[in-house]
């Protein structure tokens, strides 16, 4: 039993507010310097501009920073925010909390969703955002307790290191006997000593009585959260219902859900199974497709890949219901029970393992060159416990092998470890040291970008051989798809605000294995929409999955099925049945264009947002060595000789690189001209001024924004 | 000699790939993915991947990434 000391540093005692049509109307604000708690008000021009999520969060950012501020200056903003769609019981998916701030990989806007009981215990206790400025000394937690309204910051000393026991421990502490009442946000040491901290969101698991753990992992934001002295934040809130929320329209909330609801239980069982093995359904299709990362994005294929598939992972599952909110039909948070790590501080131990899911099991084992299904389980189970993002720390590690590899770095830098792809021990043994901060592991927990830097100025490495192999943009890794024949799925990474995670646009079905994007035109016109409806759901407090995860029976007959009309018609319908206005599908993208040009203006504000912070590495564009080249001579020749018409009689495989490298790159940028003149941005990809005022967000801090670059 | 799909009975037979049973079934949808029983079948590999008889074949309208 852990036995806690408990400080209070400062209180404030509030009065709740009702929830009015799925907003609180107010926002919760720390500064963690001088122990202050306040509320701010939410108004309608915020709600109209904004919407509520990360709209909310990034309004808020905006006011707390300045062109100077860094990922650790006191007044970066942390901010989590749900939308007034969170906390729905009964609509699929609506439990979702979006969290904002500088990120310390890319200096610049992150933001990543997460799911949990957060987002919604946070709103019901009365805020629709928190925020959360400063730093301390002592180690803090913030106290959210919407029951007996009223927040506290508490110096606790005594807590664990591991996200899971942090979670369990503060569970306990602030549950009094009902742990489902709690829900933490917490890291891990991992966090501190590393730029690639991640936060776990906990939602409490009733069947299995312990918590779970959901995870907002990229971009640092754990980091953040740890340079700020935080150790976890808690709310607190009781039992949830249909009403809480103040819908608009009960009746057709209902109508709607059940709708969304009941398909998801006919259709999801006949199409991908997300309700019983999650993501890791996509493993073998993109092995198949050669899309799935293997030795650092170098190739997309292995046959040891159907090894870390779905059909090894579905027995390991434990059974039972596994969603992340309340109601939630598609349940996709799968998890492993009574795991035995083999290292580290927990060896031997059973533990409940959360996932993994299949941007892990490509991360931490194909990427790697690793196909043992147990090995990823555990670099699952310490990324979330050790508070790392297993995309980065994937990513990360799949570049450091593949540099080791191509000899730029050696023993000497690693510590004696043979980083060699496949070395199960040294990727394992990376994690460890990053947790604690030392050795070659902290090296590779500052990320590609660093990584690159050190390697190169301290180790003398090969620059541009890394620039071209390190799979890296904006300073954040690549999730775990690969992109090299899909310009258009190029350009969802390298134009996407926060760097490339294929959560703005996943289009590599469309445009690779389909074909339905053939010209700049069409490709620009996915770029501006799917971005937009991606971002509707982080404004809501949604998830995305339930989507185009499942669709509708008859939605390969509708003239676009990539978009599923049918269920953006149900998320407007939902929309306006909770908050009584009445509007169209156009409508929505409005709101969602207006928060996405205003990421892309903060973007700008903090010195990043240009056409040169669009770049993308080479090895996301095509094949960097002769090697890759070879091992798809025939897709590369057919390419060269049939779609650009070179004649590669007598060229020797380098310079077939060479040409090939400079058509691709060519096509990447005209491919940023044609969508940065879509979405109504200069050729230097900033919003013009009749964009900004066409969206309504031609504000004067924004005016001052574009006027200091140049744009008046 | 049946297999199931999408719910529905199809005539199986000796040799019946997935390529030829989308083709016989005139369905014009691009699918990239089917199911059979609980193993996925790519694309690529319609044209070799028998269908065995008396299984449960399914049609996945869409990937649409994680």
């Amino acid at each position: 039993m852990t036995d806690l000391k408990v400080k209070e540093i400062a209180r404030l005692a509030y009065a709740r507010p009702a929830i009015k049509r799925g907003y609180a109307n107010q926002t919760l604000y720390v500064n963690l310097s001088d122990s202050k708690i306040s509320i701010k008000p939410v108004s309608e021009k915020m709600k109209e501009t904004f919407v509520g999520g990360k709209g909310f969060d990034l309004w808020l950012l905006w006011n707390a920073v300045n062109k100077d501020t860094k990922w650790n200056s006191p007044e970066n903003a942390l901010c989590i925010a749900c939308g007034p769609l969170g906390g729905t019981t009964i609509y699929p998916g609506s439990g979702k909390s979006i969290v904002t701030s500088i990120s310390p990989t890319t200096g610049s806007v992150m933001d990543s969703n997460v799911g949990g009981f957060f987002g919604p215990y946070l709103k019901f206790s009365g805020f629709d955002a928190f925020e959360v400025q400063g730093k301390t000394g002592a180690p803090t937690v913030i106290f959210i307790d919407g029951i007996n309204q009223q927040v506290q910051i508490l110096e606790v000393t005594g807590l664990p290191q591991g996200a899971h026991e942090v979670t369990e421990v503060l569970t306990n502490h602030f549950g009094q006997g009902k742990p489902r009442n709690i829900s933490v946000v917490s890291t891990g040491p991992g966090a501190k000593h590393s730029l690639i901290g991640l936060l776990n969101f906990s939602w409490y698991d009733p069947k299995r009585s312990r918590p779970r753990l959901k995870q907002a992992g990229r971009g640092g934001l754990g980091t953040v959260f740890a340079d700020k002295g935080l150790k976890a934040i808690v709310a607190r809130w009781e039992s949830v219902t249909l009403a809480l929320n103040d819908p608009a329209d009960e009746e057709a909330l209902k109508k709607v859900a059940k709708l969304h609801s009941q398909e998801i239980l006919e259709q999801d069982p006949k199409q991908n199974q997300m309700s019983m093995v999650g993501t890791a359904h996509l493993v073998t299709i993109m092995n198949d497709y050669d899309l799935l990362p293997t030795h650092n994005f170098r190739y997309g294929q292995h046959p040891q890949a159907p090894e870390v598939g779905m059909e090894v992972y579905r027995p390991l599952f434990d059974k039972g219901f596994d969603g992340c909110w309340m109601g939630c039909s598609l349940a996709c948070s799968h998890g492993v029970k009574d795991f035995a790590p083999t290292t580290g501080p927990h060896a031997g131990r059973k533990v409940f393992v959360d996932g993994p899911e299949y941007e892990t099991i490509a991360g931490c084992g194909s990427n790697h060159g690793i196909f043992d299904p147990l090995h990823i389980i555990e670099m699952n189970f310490y990324c979330d416990n050790y508070g790392v993002d297993s995309i980065s720390v994937g990513t990360s590690i799949a570049f450091a092998m593949e540099c080791f590899e191509m000899g730029l770095i050696n023993k000497t830098h690693t510590g004696g470890m043979d980083l060699s792809f496949g070395n199960k021990a040294s990727a394992l043994e990376i994690l460890h040291q990053m947790a604690r901060g030392e050795g070659f592991g902290k090296v590779v927990g500052q990320g590609v970008r660093k990584m690159k830097e050190i390697f190169s100025k301290e180790y003398g490495a090969d620059r541009a051989v890394m620039e071209d192999i390190g799979m890296e943009a904006k300073g954040l890794e690549f999730s775990e798809y690969m992109p090299k024949e899909s310009l258009a799925q190029q350009g969802g990474y390298g134009l996407a605000l926060k760097g490339p995670q294929h959560d703005e646009a996943w289009l590599i079905f469309l445009d690779m294995v389909h074909n339905f994007l053939p010209t700049f035109e069409q490709k620009a016109e996915a770029l501006h929409w799917f971005p937009l409806w991606r971002t509707w759901f982080g404004l809501c407090g949604l998830c995305k999955l339930p989507w185009n995860d499942v669709v509708p029976a008859d939605n390969k007959q509708t003239k676009e099925p990539a978009k599923v009309i049918q269920h953006v018609d149900w998320y407007t319908q939902y929309f306006n049945a909770v908050t009584g206005k009445s509007l169209t599908p156009v409508d929505l993208i409005f709101m969602s264009e207006k928060v996405y040009n205003f990421q892309r203006l903060l973007c700008l504000k903090l010195g990043f947002g240009r056409r040169e912070h669009d770049a993308i590495p080479y090895r996301a564009m095509g094949p960097v060595t002769v090697e890759e080249y070879e091992s798809r001579a025939d897709r590369y020749d057919k390419q060269l000789k049939e779609v650009h018409a070179v004649d590669i009689g007598g060229m020797g495989t380098a310079e077939k690189v060479k040409t090939l490298r400079k058509l691709r790159e060519q096509k990447y940028e005209q491919l940023k001209d044609a969508v940065y003149e879509r979405r109504g941005w200069s050729k230097d990809g900033i919003p013009t001024l009749d964009t900004v005022r066409r969206l309504g967000i031609d504000l004067p801090e924004v005016l001052d924004v574009l006027k200091a670059h140049g744009v008046a | 000699m049946m297999v199931l799909v999408e719910g529905r009975e199809f005539c199986w037979r000796e040799g019946l790939t997935v390529a030829d049973l989308l083709e016989e079934l005139g369905d014009p949808y691009p699918y990239a993915v089917v199911r059979i029983n609980d193993t996925v079948i790519s694309g690529p590999d319609f044209a070799t991947a028998a269908v065995p008889r008396g299984s449960e074949v399914f049609l996945i309208p869409l990937i649409a990434g994680g």
